[in-house]
């Protein structure tokens, strides 16, 4: 449709003079291809159809007009019957050489389906005569000889060139409905060429005969033959261009339409991102962004909960310790607790002197660190997370604190934070690679957490440049990316970084003999989550023969073993795990429960106090193996508060 | 009762999925609100087809047929047995396999994409 253009259309406006250019032109050339194709696909034609309704009309157009035929150029007598019976003979000849009317009409693209229907119209007309076929026939053979002096041209094919040439004339000005349009105006140019016929008939005709897809558009063809008829070109360029005008605005009405519902879709996206700062209302939006990847905000919603930045929830921020606490009165309980903690006993001991040890002194953070790092090895995130978090509070650059917080994050799923969290850490070990200001809080848009990633990987990847390469890299820069690409689920990245921490014989963190069952776990879980649960259960095997006590390992052994089908080992993990937890519960739950009905919490509220320090996960996991199992009873007492020795008799552990 | 069926092995999974949304309140909770509609899973082994329907619409339970009884499932993924265990096992991708060809969806393709987190409950998910 690039024949929009308001200077082709008022000079191609004239359909004559482009009638004219098509008709003398390389016919040759174009009857050679038509020459020796078969009828394809010609018979649906629609002048044959619509040729009944035009018929009469035609005829009387036809009556009125003999006087003046001999006016016109044919050389024969009017209305001699041998002159008829010559113009059939070339109509036959015309048939063949028009059956290639589908190479011609691709040339001719817009004036295609015009000549195809002629063919119908064509090849009936031999066969019956009827007084409107005659007429038209009348109508058209003088022009054809006018407009080309060659007697032998076939008359066929000149029809749908001056055709072709209105067609395109007709597309420029309005765009559409070439070929049906086309067809009707046809007999037009030669009616009031040949015979002078006066326009309102041949209107009229013209109005019965054509089915029109547009008849605004074929009214103002009407108009521009009539003004081009006269020689009013410049009346012709203002009818053109106020048509254009017309389409233009059509055209541009539609276009704002478009610009409006783009508007509407903008605004949604604004109210995405001031949504996602507000990570709880986000649910309220979903239906807008189904198509994106945004499941994972989800979670985000109540998270609010977990946000010491947020005092709305008091009771979930901070972390509560255990009520029954035996270790309050030791003199010491921070250096018990690490000394638990170098010897593998039980994280739960340990934790518990390290929570007396914070009661004693709230600010010492590497006794919240400490806690921290112990409830997360015993499985209990949500715990370690708020002990970290305070350790933050007090010391905003504890690596440790913050690699532990960035892991834990990533574990329940809090990609963005744990993104910034790991950005802060390398902020705070490798100062000279952070060019611009941490990233703020408030961008948590899912493009944003992309983006954010990716600025953070980057750095890590800068971060492990600086380094040698080999053996001497720094191994806790290869934690943190191995926990950058863990979290976007790129797995063998991951594998391979966690294998490089633990094969650097530089010392870090992570790879001190306090911490490295810790990176072969994190090993595991990464071989694990891309379904090589065998590799992953060597590896925490590794784990738990340095830390017999690591319950996350072990918990992580018993979640590989549901994933390949071996349920009974399983629920043995999982009940081990939970028997190392045992220590903390029994009493301790009463004592929670009492001083909650003191204060007035809500049954709800009492037992998110009695869960707070449980680890829900564990639970779930047994419940799950259970299931699978096929015990249902078993999977029933499942749950805070139950004895595991119970299961003593069906499961070792 | 067993979801699984003889002829389509990677169907253990949907005794997995039942389970684990069984298996915890809050995992239903989650799932549910995630989902929101009822996914229909058709796997072909060989000659064999079979169907099985999650429904995260209203109940989070798993079930044989194309949906539960009386309700319609408004998307349904299609594919072969081996896909759908690799789907599960987190060694294909449900884009991916979209874009290949292997994986059919009739429907509102837009919450197929939802599955993929669903499917992921199949399996455990281990902890660094």
């Amino acid at each position: 449709m690039s024949f929009l253009g308001g200077a082709e259309c008022s000079t191609a406006g004239n359909p004559l003079s482009q009638f004219t250019k098509h008709v003398q032109d390389d016919k040759s050339l174009q009857r050679d291809r038509m020459v020796g194709r078969g009828p394809g696909g010609m018979q649906e034609g629609m002048r044959s159809q619509q040729m009944g309704g035009g018929s009469n009309e035609m005829m009387n157009e036809f009556m009125q007009q003999p006087a003046q035929l001999p006016q016109g150029h044919g050389p024969a007598s009017p209305f001699a019957l041998e002159h008829m019976r010559r113009e059939l003979e070339r109509l036959d000849q015309a048939q063949h050489q028009r059956s290639g009317s589908p190479a011609w009409a691709a040339e001719f693209d817009p004036g295609m389906e015009a000549p195809q229907a002629m063919g119908p119209g064509m090849q009936e007309r031999p066969a019956g005569f009827s007084p409107a076929e005659f007429a038209k026939y009348q109508q058209m053979t003088p022009n054809a000889r006018t407009a080309s002096p060659t007697v032998n041209a076939p008359m066929g094919y000149q029809r749908p060139m001056g055709f072709g040439g209105m067609g395109m004339n007709g597309m420029g000005m309005g765009g559409m409905g070439m070929g049906m349009g086309g067809m009707g105006m046809m007999h037009q140019p030669y009616a009031p060429q040949n015979f002078q016929q006066p326009m309102q008939d041949s209107g009229k005709g013209k109005g019965r005969m054509v089915e029109l897809d547009d008849h605004d558009w074929e009214a103002q063809f009407a108009q521009l033959e009539k003004t081009d008829q006269h020689q009013h070109l410049d009346a012709l360029d203002a009818e053109a261009n106020a048509h254009i005008e017309a389409e233009l605005n059509e055209m541009d009405r539609s276009v704002e339409q478009e610009a409006v519902d783009f508007g509407d879709f903008e605004s949604i996206w604004k109210g995405i991102q001031a949504e996602t700062e507000h990570a709880r209302q986000l649910a309220n939006e979903e239906n807008f962004v189904d198509g994106m990847h945004m499941g994972d905000m989800d979670q985000w919603e109540g998270f609010d909960g977990l946000n010491t930045h947020s005092a709305s929830d008091p009771p979930f921020s901070d972390y509560l310790p255990e009520q029954l606490n035996p270790f309050t009165e030791s003199v010491n309980p921070f250096e018990d607790g690490v000394k638990i903690m170098e010897e593998g006993g039980n994280l739960s001991l340990a934790a518990l002197n390290f929570e007396a040890a914070v009661q004693k002194d709230p600010q010492h953070v590497a006794a919240w660190v400490k806690l921290g790092e112990a409830q997360a090895q015993n499985e209990k995130e949500t715990p370690a997370i708020r002990a970290l978090e305070q350790a933050l509070k007090l010391d905003p650059s504890n690596l440790d604190a913050l690699m532990g917080l960035a892991v834990s994050y990533t574990n329940e799923g809090y990609e963005s934070t744990a993104y910034r969290t790991l950005e802060r850490w390398l902020a705070t070990k490798y100062p000279s690679l952070l060019k611009e200001p941490l990233s703020s809080d408030a961008d948590m848009g899912f493009t944003d957490r992309h983006l954010l990633h990716e600025k953070v990987t980057n750095l890590f990847i800068e971060a492990a440049q600086l380094s040698p390469s080999g053996e001497q890299m720094d191994p806790d820069v290869q934690v943190g990316l191995g926990v950058l690409f863990y979290s976007v689920e790129e797995y063998d990245k991951a594998v391979d970084c966690f294998g490089a921490a633990l094969a650097s014989t530089e010392s870090g963190t992570s790879n001190s003999s306090l911490q490295v069952h810790l990176l072969w776990n994190r090993l595991g879980a990464t071989l694990a989550n891309s379904g090589k649960s065998e590799e992953a259960i060597d590896a925490y095997s590794r784990a738990l023969s340095l830390r017999p006590n690591f319950v996350r390992a072990r918990y992580n052994l018993g979640v590989s073993c549901i994933n390949i089908g071996c349920f009974t080992e399983a629920a043995q993990h999982l009940l081990g795990a939970l028997a190392m937890h045992k220590f903390i519960q029994s009493e301790g739950q009463e004592v929670v429960r009492e001083m909650a009905q003191k204060n007035g919490f809500s049954e709800a509220h009492t037992n998110d106090l009695i869960q707070q320090n449980q680890s829900t996960n564990l639970y779930d996991t047994l419940r799950r193996v259970f299931g699978q199992m096929g015990r249902r009873d078993l999977a029933d007492i499942v749950g805070p508060g139950m004895d595991v020795d119970k299961f003593r008799g069906e499961f070792e552990f | 009762m067993s979801l699984k069926s003889a002829a389509i092995p990677s169907s253990v999974a949907f005794d997995a999925i039942s389970a684990s949304l069984s298996s915890s309140d809050a995992d239903r909770k989650d799932a549910i609100k995630k989902g929101g509609a009822i996914f229909a899973f058709t796997i072909k082994n060989g000659d064999k087809t079979e169907s099985w329907y999650i429904d995260l619409k209203e109940t989070g339970t798993v079930g044989k047929g194309a949906a539960p009884e009386g309700k319609k499932a408004n998307v349904t993924l299609v594919m072969s047995d081996k896909d759908f265990q690799a789907l599960i096992d987190g060694k294909a991708n449900a884009q991916k396999l979209f874009m290949s060809g292997k994986l059919k969806v009739k429907g509102d393709v837009m919450k197929a994409q939802k599955c993929e987190p669903i499917l992921k409950k199949a399996r455990a998910q281990s902890k660094l």
